[in-house]
């Protein structure tokens, strides 16, 4: 609900529940008045007829507003409500009427005067046509004055808004909110401008940290292996040098894999990918098992393959690149001899299984997904596929699930797009 | 063959030198972007070997002073920098390569010969080893005159030996030379050995000798003895 949705019902529930009070109120006030001044009027008659008949005998001949009947038989004395007969309309009308006992001619009569209670229906109706016009047009008039004033007033705000909506920090933008007639908008515009610039520099900084972090490590890598391969070169290298190198070797390749694997992870974080265009997913696939066949055959994996054309998705090709990759590559490396190597991809999932060593009851999936986690602590694997893979899926919205069927030892990845 | 190593730090600066002199080439050093554009301004290189951080300015804007005096020189980038982006702004400016660091030495220098190659004889040019000659750009392999059938995989490794005659040749960098970034999929290397000796047998039917050695514990070379 919009916010000046919301206030205005308030407004209007307040607003209608008063004036339900206050017309209620005013009615019965009105009403009320109305009887007492008719009631008055049948007391002051009464007071002249007492005084007419007192100094002259008899009733007196002027005619009153209302009507006035005499009966000789006993009425019940007082005031009340009575519905009398309109001859002209012909039709009962309510009045009200008032009996008293006056001595006429040595006997009592009994006087009633009855006056019509017509005009305080009129009044009442006109109250009613009133309060119901000024409560309505009150009513609808503040809507529309808060429409009016929200447009105008929240117009900033809005501004404000449409601008939010479309920052990124990826496009190093600064937002420019100018500075608005309300105070609180102001303010609110001078918070997100100087965060905005806090974040930009952040995000700038923390970008050329990791560039620098990379190159400062990649140099030493390289200094490293090219020292070991020059080593390698060397005339007279004695026999038991040569395992040793290896071993130094195999292990300056593992440091560059993780540092590769770890600067494209905090790529990833940094959402420094942004460029995307239309990738053909079983295209991807169909290169990079083609590229692995090599892999597929030493192990003598049986490959089962099913690609469906799937529409082209907006991604960046080295992120597809490295999340095809890492899952064919893990589906490979954690296999056995002689085991299965299952591709799948159908219009909403990429589905990857393969054989592999069985899983200890206890192990749970959501753990594969963690770094440096193995599933094979022997492997020379610094365990970052798995998150690599996870991390693309977050970046592109895509649900990364793992499924193991202990039976076949069966570990299963699933994308689903 | 005259080379520019423009690259700032010095233990590499001088590997790269070394590895390299011993390939035969001419090798000339520059520390920095003053003494790399200097010396690309005054003498002409078959090749520049540019890293990109340089301390005092960007070696891109080398790689465009020497496409703006159109020098013949061929531009192999080395760069701590891997990020697509600057990939490909590199190509586009004109270089003939890109490496990212770390890289094998080796495959260094076959890059550079690839290079070279393809800028000094407009792929008119063979390599001959023994017996063997190689139409590098027909993707020709002939022992003896006679044409040998190899596979794909195999005329890489055969060519990646070709590059580094005498040298020992890893099998991590064999292995990312000739299948890229899919090599770290294996838990061993023991399908390279399975390639090598497709290849060594094809070379023999045709009455090649067998220069490929096995190197214990550290990986192939190519050598006559």
């Amino acid at each position: 609900m919009k916010l000046l949705a919301a206030t205005n019902r308030y407004y209007l529930l307040l607003a209608g529940l008063l004036f339900t009070i206050g017309s209620v109120l005013l009615y019965v006030g009105v009403l009320w008045a109305l009887r007492e001044e008719v009631e008055e009027r049948l007391f002051q008659q009464r007071e002249y007829l007492t005084r007419a008949v007192q100094r002259t005998g008899k009733l007196p001949n002027t005619p009153f507003e209302g009507r006035t009947s005499l009966s000789a038989t006993p009425q019940p004395v007082g005031l009340r409500d009575v519905l009398l007969l309109e001859p002209l309309e012909n039709e009962l009308e309510p009045y009200r009427q008032l009996t008293f006992v006056l001595p006429l001619e040595g006997r009592p009569q009994w006087v009633s005067l009855s006056k019509s209670l017509l005009e305080t229906k009129d009044v009442r109706r006109l109250i009613l046509q009133l309060l119901l016009g000024v409560l309505g047009s009150l009513l609808g008039g503040m809507v529309v004055l808060n429409r009016w004033l929200a447009r105008r007033l929240w117009a900033p705000f809005e501004r404000t808004l449409h601008q939010l909506q479309g920052y990124d920090v990826r496009h190093h933008q600064v937002l420019h909110l100018p500075d608005t007639r309300i105070e609180e908008f102001t303010q609110l515009n001078r918070a997100l401008t100087s965060m905005s610039q806090r974040v930009a520099n952040d995000y700038t900084m923390l970008k050329e940290f990791t560039e620098n972090a990379a190159h400062e490590t990649r140099t030493p890598l390289a200094i490293m292996q090219a020292k070991l391969e020059q080593l390698l070169q060397l005339p007279d290298l004695p026999p038991a040098a040569a395992p040793l190198i290896s071993d130094l070797y195999t292990a300056t390749q593992r440091l560059t894999r993780l540092h590769q694997s770890l600067t494209l992870l905090s790529k990833i974080e940094n959402r420094q990918f942004i460029a995307a265009e239309p990738i053909r997913l079983e295209e991807v696939l169909r290169e990079k098992l083609h590229q692995l066949e090599d892999f597929i055959q030493a192990k003598r994996l049986r490959l089962e393959v099913s690609l469906t054309p799937v529409p082209a998705l907006p991604l960046h090709p080295a992120l597809v690149d490295s999340l095809v990759s890492n899952l064919l590559h893990n589906a490979i490396r954690h296999n056995h001899e002689g085991g299965l190597l299952r591709v799948l991809l159908t219009a909403t999932e990429l589905e990857i299984t393969n054989t592999g060593p069985a899983l200890p009851a206890k192990e749970q999936p959501a753990q594969f997904f963690e770094r440096f986690r193995k599933h094979n602590m022997a492997s020379d694997s610094p365990g970052l596929g798995l998150s690599i893979v996870q991390r693309i899926g977050e970046l592109y919205g895509f649900d990364i699930h793992y499924a193991y069927a202990p039976e076949q030892a069966l570990h299963t990845l699933r994308v689903v797009f | 063959m005259k080379i520019l190593i423009v690259e700032d730090e010095p233990t590499l600066r001088t590997s790269l030198a070394d590895y390299l002199r011993q390939d035969g080439y001419v090798i000339e050093l520059a520390a920095n972007y003053a003494q790399a554009h200097e010396k690309i301004k005054l003498y002409q290189y078959d090749c520049v070997l540019l890293d990109l951080t340089l301390p005092d300015g960007n070696g891109l804007n080398l790689l465009r002073t020497l496409k703006a005096d159109s020098s013949p020189a061929g531009v192999l980038v080395v760069s701590a920098r891997d990020a697509l982006d600057d990939k490909v702004l590199g190509l586009e400016l004109g270089a003939d390569d890109y490496l990212a660091k770390p890289f094998h030495l080796s495959e260094l220098s076959a890059r550079l010969r690839a290079i070279i190659r393809r800028r000094n004889f407009q792929g008119n040019r063979h390599i001959l080893f023994q017996e063997l000659t190689v139409f590098p750009d027909q993707g020709q392999v002939l022992v003896k005159g006679e044409p040998v059938a190899l596979t794909r995989k195999e005329y890489d490794l055969l060519l990646y030996l070709l590059a580094h005659p005498g040298r020992v040749l890893t099998k991590e960098s064999i292995a990312e030379h000739v299948w890229g970034d899919a090599a770290d999929a294996a838990d061993s290397f023991d399908f390279i050995y399975t390639h090598l000796k497709n290849l060594r047998k094809k070379l023999q039917e045709k009455g090649a000798g067998d220069y490929i050695r096995t190197i214990y514990g550290m990986g192939y070379k190519l050598s006559v003895e």
